[in-house]
């Protein structure tokens, strides 16, 4: 269209053109003398040309605009401002989750002389200062901080004082255990704390986490108890000033810090697979089944003790299960024989190529799609040639687990026949099971290894010197204040890995403005934001098992946009490429435009001079 | 203490013999074939039950396979990897082994998904690329619709969730055979599948291993027991080591003798004591027996010695077809079982021939092969020729239910860039043109679409069995592919799978006399009567390869005609062109012409000439000024060479 119009307006200009010329020559002859053709002309300069490229050059600008619409690559908005924010907010300070501790003191006589509330706030104060010493300046990313508060009941007979830290009524209601009702039978008297403590109200749910610890006065030694659930007690022959301390060590080291004294695994040693799956996989190798073949009762271990700890670590983690047998399997290190011991010996040092991957074909499982997370779980029967097997600490001493683990891995176990001897001389060895109670010591380490991956202490049973008497054990491997701690720790992680992966993403895409980027990524991102927000708001209440949820929810979908199939491709069409292609045609026609434009208004200026010559030449005259 | 001992190991015993389901054996068929080379068949078969409901423990069965197939809900499959092609004609098409192993060169791969009809393309995309990355092959490549077909009837009689897919040129080696011997119990550590030597196995005539899963279960039908089937065999045609050949009196060449050991070079380690069953088999064919019962020699007896051959390790058992025919003798397996012999006595097995002895295996009643007619980039034809073997001659007759009618089942699958126009379907029968309705029975043609299907074809064809020569041929026109669908060295050419020819009528099997091979699924395999296939070759379409730097071509030339219009267009419109000649004409009256300026700017000397009483100054400062442009300009090109070139 434009160029049909510039055709009209050139034969246009073209008519026109010859009565002009005809003109000045008329005048050329009649005053010759006074007018200098080079220097002066005596009629208005045409502007047809001259607009005519202007409109050219105009209209080229003007498309320009429209060329790079149209070769512009889809690129979905993405929320850089929030993700800055968010950043910030995680870079300044560390995640906090609000904790709730109580202390009910049983069967200590208050003083009449003294006023009652006036000493149970004291009390409380007390205690969170000593805690405050305990925890320190460096606050774990996860744990409580400073953000929690004490409550102090003190019951005595009738007498129910609470300090003013009660918020909730989801506190120990006075009177309704008996204290002697506590006998020395641990089991029994977790049960009925707990059932105390939470069978009464349905407390157990929204940020009705409360920590407790008993302080029972009684005609014995004193003994500290940690229980299954989410309390200790504290029995014995004590006065309420001596268990100030004993009460914030046990509220700081376990129920804040899980019972790690380190504090848990780092976030990227944490076994969860980036979209918050799991697949334990169990392995039972027979080194050399020439010798003996054994099989195991599977379906058994995992419905018997396998999937009680499914179930408590499904906050954490969504975990599935599968398992094999193999064979043909020998380790790959050496192993000698010990005369002292009557058995092989390997030692920490070959751990590292115990794992014979050429051999053991553990097999990435179908099952984990994308990226699960698989923690190995191997139980490895030795061949004839070098059983018994067993593992040498550092110290000469004997491993009792004979097994050992390998972080983010998982964790393999040796297991000896009892006798071992081959059976018989055929060719055909006898097939053995696992009999039920070497099960049970097979899963036990199992859970050990498990609980070591997750960041506790192998075995709860440990006399560390905190003061701790006994552990109550959970059947399900991990206690709920344990739990607890690895869901508040697993937020907080999820969250900061969250954090990190959508900073990077949108360091990636402001940096490369010519990458293509779908919606679908725009959303994810989005939703993943949305998550994050959710779960910290979450944890700012104390609700655990949500956040976790959430913030795990949030982890995943920002490494689903991270790792988007679109984003990993090389297809972005490079500002390179683009100028390659346009660049034969743009340049000359540019270079044409522009110069004839230049040209253009130089002769324009030129030729008004000129006329403007003749014009002051003949004002002067008149 | 003992007491509780015994009774814990009984209690265990019990436990295992009651689920004590899951059977694995391996077995191994060796087999003479006429033309001096030996035929091996391995056939290793898990057996478990399946239960699709809770996960499932196994002792053996491999866990990648059971995930698969629960994922998947895979029906059916079958995943073959061939290297090289069977020569029906000397190593025969009517055996078990002929009909059933023998896969086209390449991958196949074909599936049966027991999911909801929208679901099954989904569902083979995913399992294409699972399969791609458990056996390291790029089975990926059949994941886009125009790489597979649905087949209706003309491959295999089952009804629905059907998909067929071939990749011709896929090669194999053993980056393939090693994930597929993972899935045995013993790998190859013990066992049949020790032997397996690499150089020798690839470096044999016909290599093919096969993968096939049955899984009954997903449909809770009664009367049918859940569980899942997992059959890998592996067919490899291999020489012996030892090239030389003696001759007897008689002067004739006798055939090479050979034993596991010269034709694998290597011998079994121990056994495999996972195996239920371990077994070798070594068979002698149909033809084989009748030309050895010619010369007088019965092969009834367990004896390792005879007049015709000697086998240097005496069998635990000599098997024969169930009802045997006279005529044309029947073939005889000499079994072998693995835990009866040392290591070192399984290395012997094999042949010695005492009597050069001529045979021929038996063929399918018709020879296929299909090829390419016509040349140029533009069209041709294909043609598929069914040849009669006067071998098949007997068993056709035999077989033949409709009176003297053959039947005849073609399917072929062709990708979208060979337009085949099938109704140019041209029937030939002994040369003379036939009507198609006369000889076609029943057809089904689902037609390419460009870029999104592949074309594919299923027939039945019935003709007189006295018919000689049968040939069907089709037109089609070579379409063209977008430059970023071209393959990697795309001037080979493109490859058109195999096409599959099944004779409903024939059926191959061998039945083995009851009693004896209960314990055999490769021997019960073999009896079962199924429809004889076979494959035809792949043909190679030279398309119009383009050059691949075409569009950067393309799109320089179009911008710059377009600029050079664009450039005049704006100058014819700018011009004054009454002034310029005015200028011009004004010029001319003083000065010389633009032409001869320019040349006397030029050709200094010439300027010279002409105009003698000027001073030479000027002329050889302008001669400086112009040596000097050339210099700069030379220099600017050297420049530009260097940095940029």
């Amino acid at each position: 269209m434009a160029e049909s119009s510039e055709t009209l307006e050139s034969k246009e200009s073209l008519i026109s053109k010859e009565p002009e010329s005809n003109t000045i020559a008329s005048e050329m002859s009649e005053k010759e003398d006074e007018f200098d053709p080079k220097t002066m002309r005596k009629t208005k300069p045409g502007i047809k040309r001259l607009t005519l490229i202007v409109a050219v050059l105009f209209s080229f600008i003007a498309g320009l605009p429209f060329l790079l619409k149209s070769i512009e690559i889809y690129r979905s908005p993405l929320p850089f401002r929030e993700i800055d924010t968010l950043t910030k907010s995680f870079e300044s300070s560390t995640l906090n989750i609000p904790c709730r501790f109580q202390v009910v003191y049983l069967g200590f006589s208050l003083q009449e002389s003294e006023d009652h509330q006036s000493y149970v706030e004291k009390q409380g104060f007390m205690i969170s200062d000593q805690m405050r010493k305990l925890i320190g300046n460096d606050t774990v990313c996860g744990g409580c901080g400073n953000n929690y508060t004490v409550s102090v009941t003190m019951e005595s007979g009738a007498d129910c004082v609470r300090n003013s830290n009660f918020g909730t009524a989801c506190l120990w209601q006075c009177g309704s255990v008996d204290s002697s009702r506590l006998k020395d039978d641990d089991e029994a008297s977790d049960e009925l704390l707990n059932s105390a403590l939470h069978g009464v109200d349905g407390c157990s749910d929204l940020g009705g986490k409360v920590y407790t610890v008993m302080v029972i006065n009684k005609d014995e030694e004193t003994r500290t108890v940690v229980g299954k659930h989410r309390h200790a007690w504290i029995a014995g022959k004590v006065t309420e000033m001596d268990a100030v301390p004993m009460i914030a060590n046990v509220f700081v080291k376990f129920f804040m810090n899980g019972g790690k004294e380190g504090g848990l695994v780092q976030g990227e040693f944490m076994p969860v697979g980036a979209d918050g799956k799991v697949v334990l996989s169990f392995s039972l190798l027979n080194a050399d089944p020439q010798d003996w073949i054994y099989d195991w009762d599977f379906k058994k271990l995992s419905t018997i003790f396998v999937a009680p700890v499914v179930e408590a670590l499904e906050a954490v983690a969504n975990i599935s299960i599968e398992s094999q047998v193999l064979y043909h399997t020998p380790k790959s290190s050496f192993s000698f024989w010990d005369e002292k011991l009557s058995s092989f010996v390997f030692s920490t040092k070959d751990l590292p190529f115990f794992v014979n991957s050429n051999e053991w074909h553990l097999d990435t499982s179908i099952a984990a799609g994308g990226r699960s997370k698989i923690l190995h779980f191997v139980v490895y029967i030795p061949s004839a040639g070098e059983c018994p097997l067993v593992l040498q600490l550092p110290n000469e001493k004997i491993s009792m687990t004979n097994g050992f683990i390998s972080p983010m891995w998982g964790g393999v176990i040796v297991w000896n026949p009892s006798n071992c001897l081959r059976d018989s001389n055929s060719r055909h060895p006898v097939r053995h099971t696992l009999s039920p109670q070497d099960l049970q010591k097979v899963f036990e380490v199992f859970i050990g290894q498990l609980r070591q991956l997750f960041g506790l202490h192998s075995d709860n049973h440990f006399t560390a010197p905190s003061g701790v008497s006994s552990f109550l054990t959970s059947e399900r491997g991990f206690a709920e204040w344990e739990l607890d701690a690895l869901s508040r720790y697993y937020t907080c992680s999820n969250l900061i890995s969250c954090v990190t992966t959508l900073g990077s993403l949108s360091k990636l895409v402001q940096s490369l403005p010519r990458m293509i980027i779908k919606d679908e990524i725009g959303k994810q991102v989005k939703v993943s934001l949305e998550a994050a927000r959710l779960a910290q708001y979450n944890a700012s209440l104390g609700v655990y098992d949500s956040s976790t949820v959430s913030s795990r929810q949030a982890r995943a979908l920002a490494e689903d946009a991270f790792f988007h199939p679109s984003i990993m491709s090389i297809s972005y069409y490079s500002f390179e490429h683009c100028f390659a292609i346009y660049t034969p045609f743009f340049l000359p026609v540019s270079l044409h435009i522009l110069f004839a434009a230049i040209k253009e208004v130089k002769r324009y200026k030129q030729e008004r001079t000129k006329y403007f010559a003749w014009k002051a030449k003949v004002k002067l005259k008149s | 203490m003992i007491v509780i001992v015994i009774f814990f190991t009984e209690l265990a015993q019990c436990s295992n013999g009651k689920e004590e389901e899951e059977v694995y054996t391996e077995e191994l068929l060796l087999r003479p074939l006429p033309d001096r080379k030996v035929l091996t068949h391995f056939h290793f078969e898990h057996k478990a039950p399946f239960n699709q409901q809770q996960h499932q423990h196994y002792r053996l069965f491999p866990k990648a396979i059971h995930q698969l197939v629960q994922k998947f809900r895979i029906r059916e499959m079958e995943l073959s990897f061939t290297q090289g092609r069977w020569n029906y004609e000397r190593w025969g098409g009517f055996d078990p082994v002929s009909s059933r192993n023998v896969k086209p060169p390449g991958v196949e791969l074909w599936a049966v998904f027991d999911v909801p009809p929208n679901q099954v393309d989904e569902t083979w995309k995913n399992l294409t690329h699972t399969l791609s990355g458990l056996f390291c092959a790029s089975i990926n490549f059949l994941e886009s619709t125009t790489a597979y077909s649905a087949p209706v009837w003309g491959f295999q009689k089952i009804s629905g969730g059907l998909r067929y897919g071939a990749l011709p040129r896929e090669a194999v080696c053993t980056e393939n055979l090693t994930p597929w011997l993972k899935l045995l119990p013993c790998r190859d550590k013990a066992g049949l599948a020790s032997i397996l030597e690499r150089p020798s196995i690839y470096n044999g005539f016909y290599h093919s291993q096969r993968l096939r899963l049955i899984s009954r279960g997903f449909e809770s039908r009664e009367g049918v027991k859940p569980e899942i089937v997992l059959q890998q065999t592996l067919t490899v045609v291999l020489q012996s080591d030892s090239q030389r050949s003696r001759t007897t009196n008689y002067g004739k060449k006798l055939q090479t003798s050979w034993s596991i050991r010269s034709i694998f070079g290597r011998k079994p380690n121990d056994i495999c004591v996972l195996a239920n069953s371990s077994t070798i088999f070594l068979e002698l064919d149909r033809g084989l027996v009748y030309e050895i019962n010619k010369l007088g020699v019965e092969l009834d007896t367990a004896s390792e010695d005879n007049a015709a051959f000697e086998l240097k390790v005496i069998p635990t058992r000599v098997i024969k077809e169930e009802k045997r025919s006279l005529n044309k003798g029947s073939p005889v397996a000499y079994e072998f079982s693995m835990d009866k012999f040392s290591a070192g006595m399984l290395q012997d097995i094999g042949l010695t021939w005492k009597l050069p002895i001529v045979w021929a295996c038996h063929q399918a009643p018709y020879h296929t092969s299909r090829f390419l007619m016509g040349s140029g980039n533009e069209r041709g034809s294909i043609a598929i020729s069914l040849r009669s073997t006067q071998f098949g001659m007997g068993s056709r007759i035999d077989n033949v239910v409709d009176g003297s009618k053959v039947e005849v089942v073609v399917f072929q699958v062709v990708p979208w860039y060979v337009k085949v126009y099938y109704h140019t379907l041209q029937v030939f029968i002994d040369g003379q043109p036939k009507m198609v309705a006369d000889v076609v029975e029943k057809l089904h043609v689902s037609p390419s679409e460009d870029k999104v299907s592949t074309g594919a074809m299923e027939m039945i064809l019935k003709f007189p069995s006295d018919v000689n020569l049968v040939v069907l041929t089709m037109e089609f026109d070579k379409g063209f592919l977008h430059i970023d669908e071209y393959p990697p060295d795309a001037n080979q050419g493109f490859d058109i799978p195999s096409a599959v020819i099944s004779f409903p009528n024939s059926q191959a099997g061998i039945s083995y006399l009851e009693d004896n091979f209960t314990s055999s699924p490769m021997l019960q395999k073999f009896k079962e009567k199924n429809v004889l296939l076979s494959y035809t070759e792949v043909l190679l379409v030279p398309l119009a390869t383009p050059d691949f730097s075409m569009p950067y071509n393309v799109i320089t030339i179009t911008c710059t005609i377009f600029a050079l219009y664009f450039g005049s267009l704006l100058n014819a419109l700018r011009r004054r062109v009454g002034e310029e000649e005015r200028i011009f004409e004004s010029k001319d009256s003083t000065k010389t012409r633009l032409l001869p300026l320019l040349l006397q700017k030029l050709f200094p000397r010439l300027r010279r000439r002409q105009q003698q009483p000027q001073s030479s100054s000027p002329s050889s400062l302008l001669g400086s000024k112009l040596i000097l442009k050339v210099i700069l300009v030379a220099g600017f090109a050297i420049g530009w060479h260097f940095y940029f070139g």
